[in-house]
């Protein structure tokens, strides 16, 4: 399996150094779905250009990353392309290896589920074999190196990628049960966005299961774990942040990172639902609907890991989702990394509500070109309308995972109490 | 023995009169200034501003009067009051009821006149910085040795001379051009003379030498009007002006006036205003600047039939500095091309490294991480 994942490598790395050096680079890393002001290369020359000029570079709103990118970049501003097509490789072969693992603890589990004879009779069909799960980690890792949007936002060099690197190390961890390594990387997602915190719930759900500590609010166990897992991660935040402190001897970064992720201040369209609603909005409210649209992104976690606790990776890959789609300046890069994971869910088809390709349709996009009203209306409309197939799709895959495991429990042909067929319907 | 006496008398009589005429030779090269000229400047329009323009058209005509000819006058008026539609005596400008005295006359040459009277146009004409397309009759072509006259009036406040209505000048941005002048040597005396409202705040800024400055009323007074004249239905001077032109109407070039007298014009008493001056920034001392140093040009000629032997040396021209002047420190022109400045370059800035405290920092968690991760017993293979 090794070697097709080279190729495929191969080939990723050989498109983005064909498009670094075509005119489309350019074109690409001024477009705001690739480039936000959290996340563009310009900003992050301009920053360290400030550096070299003795000013802080969080000095006027221009540069929002976190001091890590800067140490990073200071010594790697010249090999940038190179550093970013190595964040995508390694972002790939971490999804890699994580999906790998992964399957063979679904396979393990489906095993043990199936003597001890939970399942119903008649899901045969709907029971995952080996066979069809042995191409999906290089599925995985294809999908996300060949998408056309990993790729725009590789040769815009928008650090997304970065933060979809620091991600996926993560779900890695996570996978492999490495309590520390998970926390750590945890902790730096959550430091470069602050939005990966609820990824927290999904990967405490994991790492009990893999411990074999059942979720249950009285045992001790499970307060035991969870406490070790947030004094793991809570340090290790506080030290990152400590520790980027004493890079630029300053607190500077803290309003313009994290202040700037929670206030939204900058309203350049982008792909995202903030922009627009608070461009109309009349300065008394505008606090008031911050928090809400912030409080929409963290809201969902507690209800779906009531319902989704038996199966802490869907969660979370639907939690991923929710961030990329809600959070406050996100990018087609956000998008790339949770769509590398449909591939994991394909076996869903079956239950499928509405049948959507992995791709999306291909964003026109008219901000840079006209200046009026109608490109307003425009543009808000084609914002709403992607957010919208990205909600539906997320929702189409939740409403087929659920009614997967029904049918796994209670049989693949409903019938009702008097025999008649029956339809699942989602209440 | 009486007849040698009268014979050496006679001959120390010669030596003296030769000492005076070499005295009064040498006292030719004593003053700096070989020019006059005058800038003269009306900033407000519309025909109830018809004092304005007879302040400067008094002014003018003094200044013509004592010898200052048009080419070396920069007159600025914003508005043209003889000629205005509402002036029941077309083509005359009086300045004094009863219409005694017409101070437009026919040899009037306005050079800046109407909408050219701008606050850019103004600070041009100080500076020199003006269009190589300008007639020489708009320039102030001084140097180094003129003695400039600069009369405003019009309507102004606090720190500002309105111009035309739509804009104003600070008594910063006149600094800043008296300053520029200075330094591009363009005059070698200033006499700043504001008849507006609380004219005092525009001389509260300069900064530059060689600077004497009146105004008609202190910050926070008004400048008031003299009188109205019934039968052209317009205030027709302002009080302060009013009261220099009687006092300037009394002087001629051979006049020994000074300026101190000039600062006695108008007290409040007729002027209801506090006049003010200021003379810090001038090296001489007040009583001892003639009137005509300013407001006329006075060429020093005295004609003498015997020969002046000149000492070429001048060595007692430094030394001979009268009593009562200032001892001031030596007036030093700033550096026009800062050459030293342009040959060493500035040294390039050392670019920013993340502290070292930093790194060790970074590299130590990460090093003990992966430790803890893998177990500490793959340390004897790298060490």
């Amino acid at each position: 399996m090794a070697a097709p994942l080279v190729l495929g490598i191969l080939v990723a790395v050989t498109v983005r150094a064909v498009l670094y050096r075509s005119s489309l680079a350019g074109f690409i890393s001024e477009r705001v779905e690739v480039a936000s002001p959290l996340n563009a290369w310009k900003r992050v020359v301009e920053g360290l250009a400030l550096l070299d000029l003795g000013v802080s570079p969080y000095s006027g709103d221009v540069f929002h990353e976190t001091p890590l990118i800067i140490y990073l970049f200071h010594f790697l501003i010249e090999y940038s392309e190179l550093v970013f097509m190595i964040t995508d490789v390694l972002t790939a072969v971490a999804l890699y290896l994580a999906v790998q693992d992964f399957n063979k603890v679904v396979f393990k589990k489906q095993k043990l589920l199936i003597e001890l004879d939970r399942y119903a009779s008649d899901v045969a069909e709907l029971i995952r074999t080996p066979m069809e799960m042995h191409y999906i980690p290089l599925k995985v890792a294809l999908f996300y190196l060949l998408n056309p949007y990993t790729v725009m936002s590789c040769v815009a060099k928008s650090t997304c990628a970065i933060n979809n690197t620091v991600i996926a190390f993560f779900i890695l961890a996570t996978i492999k049960g490495s309590t520390l390594l998970s926390a750590i990387f945890l902790s730096i997602a959550t430091y470069q966005s602050l939005y990966p915190l609820t990824l927290f719930a999904p990967a405490l759900l994991y790492l009990l299961q893999r411990q074999f500590i059942p979720v249950k609010l009285k045992s001790k166990d499970f307060w035991l774990y969870t406490t070790q897992y947030a004094a793991l991660y809570l340090c290790s935040l506080v030290v990152i942040v400590c520790l980027s402190f004493f890079l630029l001897n300053s607190w500077d970064f803290i309003p313009s990172v994290y202040g700037f992720i929670l206030s939204v201040p900058d309203l350049t369209p982008n792909i995202g639902l903030f922009w627009y609603f608070f461009a109309e909005m009349f300065e008394h409210f505008s606090l008031f609907f911050v928090c809400v649209f912030q409080i929409n992104v963290f809201f969902y976690t507690i209800p779906l890991a009531v319902k989704l606790k038996e199966h802490p990776i869907f969660f979370l890959f639907i939690q991923l989702a929710i961030i990329s789609i809600f959070k406050s300046y996100p990018t087609v890069g956000d998008v790339a990394l949770y769509m590398a994971f449909l591939p994991l869910w394909s076996h869903l088809y079956r239950c499928k509500f509405f049948v959507f390709d992995s791709s999306h349709p291909h964003p026109h996009s008219p901000w840079g070109t006209l200046n009026s009203n109608t490109t307003d209306v425009y543009c808000v409309t084609y914002t709403l309308y992607i957010s919208l197939l990205q909600i539906l799709l997320i929702s189409d895959y939740f409403y087929a995972f659920l009614r997967r495991e029904y049918y796994l429990t209670h049989g693949l042909y409903l019938t009702r109490k008097d025999g008649t067929e029956a339809m699942l319907v989602l209440k | 023995l009486l007849f040698s006496c009268l014979v050496f008398l006679k001959g120390v009589g010669t030596v003296e009169r030769k000492n005076l005429s070499e005295d009064q030779a040498e006292q030719f090269f004593r003053s700096g200034h070989t020019n006059n000229w005058a800038v003269l400047v009306c900033t407000s329009r519309f025909w109830f501003n018809y004092r304005h323009v007879a302040n400067t058209l008094s002014v003018y005509r003094s200044v013509k009067r004592l010898g200052i000819p048009d080419s070396h006058i920069v007159l600025m008026l914003a508005d043209d009051m003889a000629c205005n539609p509402r002036n029941p005596k077309p083509a005359t400008v009086f300045s004094h009821k009863n219409m005694e005295l017409n101070v437009y006359g026919d040899d009037v040459e306005v050079d800046y006149r109407s909408y050219e009277v701008t606050v850019e146009n103004f600070l041009r004409v100080l500076t020199g910085r003006i269009p190589p397309s300008t007639p020489r009759s708009k320039r102030l072509l001084s140097d180094d040795r003129s003695n400039i006259l600069i009369y405003m009036t019009g309507h102004g406040g606090n720190g500002f001379l309105k111009f035309q209505d739509s804009e104003e000048i600070t008594n910063v941005e006149l600094a800043d051009a008296f300053e520029q002048m200075w330094q591009k040597r363009r005059y070698n005396e200033l006499l700043f003379i504001i008849d507006t409202c609380q004219g005092a705040s525009m001389y509260e800024r300069f900064y530059s030498p060689n600077i004497m400055a009146l105004a008609s009323s202190q910050v926070g007074e008004d400048s008031l009007s003299h009188q109205p004249d019934l039968g052209i239905g317009v205030h027709l001077m302002d009080r302060y002006t009013f009261y220099v032109l009687e006092f300037l109407e009394e002087i001629h070039p051979a006049s020994q006036t000074n300026m101190n007298d000039l600062f006695q014009v108008c007290p409040r008493s007729l002027c209801v205003s506090t006049p003010g001056h200021r003379t810090d920034l001038f090296q001489r001392d007040p009583q001892n600047v003639l009137i005509t140093d300013f407001f006329g040009s006075v060429r020093k000629v005295e004609i003498t039939t015997e020969t002046v032997a000149l000492d070429p040396n001048l060595v007692g021209l430094e030394t001979r500095v009268p009593n009562d002047e200032m001892a001031t420190e030596p007036l030093k022109y700033a550096e026009q091309l800062p050459v030293a400045q342009i040959i060493h370059q500035k040294p390039k800035q050392k670019d920013w490294h993340p502290p070292g405290g930093f790194i060790l920092g970074l590299w130590a968690l990460i090093i003990m991480v992966f430790f803890k991760t893998y177990g500490i017993k793959h340390m004897k293979y790298i060490f």
